[in-house]
């Protein structure tokens, strides 16, 4: 479903993504982890276009979409769910999930039917429907990062990016939004989640790509990841065994 | 109560300007400048087709706003687009460069004499112990139907919404689908729509001269900096507010020994820029949210 291959990224002479090239499969929920600066949110921002990589190609459904504007890749089903929120503080919670919708391309829209129901649905899964008409600016940090998830997964979107979807949420809604994660994976879609929870990215993910200073350094499932020297040395700077 | 209504009167001229200037803070986060001069040139052209071709006024009205909209739109295209993700002070310098530049071309080509769209004393009606001209209440309710069409197209309909969406938060709003970049094209031009607006005001109520577009954009920004930058409302607010307190200041027999000078009333609205730098740098009307 997706493929990158050899994406790079620099800001002037600092490299920040070296030679980046991972495969995702349709369906796959993949956790991105690796230490602060070590370029997960650049990706995130490469594969969403809202930076343009030095060299390097991103295939998503057989289609080149390497240098497609941020707009054209979300109009192909890619949503995105940002680390300092992507949302409309001063729109009600309502406008917040119908601006979504309106902004899907027209058979999307139609496919979708009675836009108001679907947006009542959306904040039903958030348990956010008493708040419909508050203002964005009022919620917790957890329900904005709620919001903003539901609304992400009800834009008929097929591949996920979620950057940090628990920081800063309490263990309740973490769980929620491990059950929301979940039921797209029922749903067959295909989710990355940048994430520093381990124990959250061992519970949900199929495999988890480490990153260190803009290099892959690992991929493979949760279980080998976590008892992965290279894991601990990223971590916590040396191999705690020795 | 004649202060109030001339602080409607000229209120409603900055609310137009005030609220374009919004529009673009809230989208982009950039000063723009030129903004008096945009006013300036949506009157002149109105006019000089309505006093030299004699085009029927409503055309020539239509033609100035259209022609505001335009140059609005270019000036996002050369002086604002080019630079503004390099850094978000750099259109601040060159719309400066572009207002002198468009100050010395208005100058040039219309001369220093006011020029007036409907000259010659105009009708008054007294009562209630106030005095104005139909044509100053019909510029009054223009304006605020313009404001209401201008609110009802940003909060019930759907490009409305997307538009505000852009101005809140542009990159979460192309991560939607929308097109950023046509928004804030749009944005220019309703910006340019609604100073061209202001401009024609002044040609009908009083006249025209090269010399106010400086003026006319350091109260538009009072009005922004007092109502929260980026707060289209709050901006359209303040600005009337800041006409009645110029008019109050200008108009009060002080302490029963003086009066101020009307030479001083622009001075009103540098005192505003001052005071809530000073005291309440995110304005009145800022929302406040939750920290967590």
């Amino acid at each position: 479903m997706l493929d990158v291959k050899g994406l790079s990224f620099s800001i002037g002479n600092q490299p920040i993504l070296s030679d980046v090239s991972f495969s995702v499969k349709e369906g796959e929920v993949i956790g991105l982890i690796g230490p602060n600066g070590s370029g997960k949110t650049t990706l995130f921002n490469v594969l969403s276009g809202f930076l343009n990589q030095t060299s390097g190609s991103i295939t998503y459904k057989e289609s080149d979409i390497t240098n497609l504007s941020p707009y054209k890749r979300a109009h192909m089903g890619i949503g995105r769910v940002f680390q300092n929120f992507g949302i409309f503080r001063e729109m009600t919670l309502e406008e917040n999930v119908q601006v979504a919708l309106e902004a899907l391309p027209k058979n999307q829209k139609r496919e979708l039917g009675d836009l108001k129901k679907v947006v009542k649905e959306t904040l039903e899964i958030a348990g956010l429907q008493d708040s419909a008409k508050k203002k964005a600016s009022s919620l917790s940090g957890g329900q904005m990062r709620l919001l903003e998830i539901a609304r992400t997964l009800k834009s008929g979107n097929n591949l996920f990016l979620l950057d940090e979807p628990t920081a800063g949420v309490s263990p309740k809604m973490t769980n929620q939004i491990a059950d929301m994660i979940s039921t797209l994976k029922k749903d067959g879609k295909t989710v990355l989640i940048i994430e520093h929870d381990l124990p959250f990215i061992g519970k949900i993910c199929d495999r988890v790509i480490v990153l260190d200073v803009g290099h892959i350094v690992l991929s493979d499932t949760p279980q080998n990841v976590k008892q992965s020297k290279e894991l601990q040395e990223i971590y916590f700077g040396a191999d705690p065994t020795t | 109560m004649q202060l109030v209504i001339n602080a409607f009167i000229a209120g409603s001229l900055a609310a137009l300007i005030a609220g374009g200037l919004a529009f673009v803070y809230g989208i982009l986060g950039v000063f723009n400048l030129a903004l008096g001069q945009i006013a300036l040139i949506g009157g002149y052209t109105t006019w000089w087709l309505y006093q030299v071709h004699s085009v029927p006024l409503p055309v020539s009205i239509i033609c100035g706003m259209a022609f505001g909209a335009l140059v609005s739109w270019l000036i996002f295209e050369v002086f604002i687009n080019p630079f503004y993700k390099r850094h978000r002070f750099l259109p601040l310098v060159t719309t400066i460069a572009l207002s002198m530049i468009l100050d010395a071309v208005i100058l040039m080509v219309f001369r220093e004499r006011p020029r007036s769209i409907l000259p010659g004393v105009k009708e008054q009606i007294s009562g209630f112990g106030i005095t104005i001209s139909p044509v100053q209440i019909v510029m009054i309710c223009t304006t605020l139907v313009f404001l209401f069409l201008l609110a009802y197209f940003l909060h019930s309909t759907s490009f409305g919404r997307k538009i505000r969406a852009v101005t809140q938060n542009d990159i979460a709003a192309s991560s939607l689908g929308i097109r950023s970049g046509l928004m804030h094209r749009i944005i220019f031009i309703i910006s340019g729509v609604l100073a061209a607006a202001g401009g024609i005001y002044i040609g009908i109520d009083t006249s025209l001269t090269p010399v106010l577009a400086f003026s006319l954009t350091i109260k538009a920004y009072a009005a922004i900096i007092a109502g929260g930058k980026g707060n289209i409302w709050g901006a359209i607010l303040c600005a009337y507010l800041i006409s009645l307190l110029e008019q109050f200041a200008i108009g009060v027999h002080w302490f029963g020994t003086f009066y101020i000078s009307a030479g001083y009333q622009q001075t009103v609205a540098l005192l505003v820029i001052i005071l809530f730098l000073l005291w309440k740098p995110n304005g009145l009307f800022v929302s406040s949210s939750r920290k967590a």
